[in-house]
């Protein structure tokens, strides 16, 4: 279980690990020994971890603000894919109750029980053909 | 960083960091002392995680400092700034307290 402790003390900076690694490990090791479960100890680490690779440094401001644009990056990338891979599938499912009329598209048509556009992946119906994706 | 014009620093450095600053009032101390001290005075289990964010962010802050190492534990002891600090602190909590309990009688709760 201390080998939890050794990793999460190792998700710290270098400069912290440098400053107060042994004696992190060595208050470790004491709380331990008093009966507070290694796990819990791992995951006050792993916090603090966290928090001191977000906290600003006086000459590290730069890099704050580089972590902040890449998460608002990541996320609108990762939003704009979604709307993306959504939108064709979307397309398919809509034209063809303009092209055949609603009456292809009524409940009951394809398996019994079974909604084909639940039952398949979208992008499969978007290959498959507009004519089956109601 | 000081208290100046008794302007309430703490206020917002959170409650790990004043009880750390409670703690060390009456002397310097390391990390596993703290972390047991806290427990004894105010009946809260700080996390090592927690502690050692508390001390850097306190040490930046200026209002403590680290003592040489003995043997692997560095202790801790307040600044003159931290003790400022914290009485002005403690002063602003007491006038809220007082200000709890006057309107606590009066509401006859």
């Amino acid at each position: 279980m201390a080998g939890l402790v050794a990793i999460a003390l190792r998700c710290y900076p270098a400069r912290w690990r440098h400053r107060h690694g042994d004696e992190a490990a060595e208050l470790a090791a004491l709380l331990i020994g008093d009966g507070t479960p290694a796990w819990s100890i791992a995951c006050s680490y792993l916090a603090g971890a966290a928090r001191a690779w977000l906290t600003p440094r006086s000459g590290r401001r730069f890099s704050a603000a580089a972590v902040a644009l890449a998460i608002t990056v990541c996320s609108v990338s990762v939003s704009a894919g979604l709307v993306a891979s959504a939108a064709p599938a979307r397309a398919a499912s809509d034209r063809p109750s303009q092209a055949h009329g609603p009456a292809r598209c009524r409940p009951g048509d394809g398996t019994p029980g079974v909604s084909p556009a639940i039952g398949r992946p979208r992008a499969f119906l978007w290959e498959a053909g507009h004519d089956r994706s109601c | 960083m000081s208290s100046r014009d008794g302007q309430d620093i703490l206020r917002r450095v959170g409650e790990a960091s004043v009880l750390i600053l409670i703690s060390l009032a009456d002397g310097s101390k390391h990390g596993y002392a703290l972390i047991q001290d806290i427990k004894e005075i105010a009946g809260v289990e700080l996390g090592p995680g927690t502690l050692y964010g508390a001390l850097d962010r306190l040490e930046r802050l200026g209002l403590i400092e680290s003592l040489p190492a003995d043997d692997r534990r560095h202790p801790y002891r307040i600044t003159a700034p931290g003790a400022a600090a914290l009485r002005v602190h403690l002063d602003s909590l007491e006038r809220v307290s007082a200000a709890g309990r006057l309107r606590l009688r009066l509401g006859g709760i």
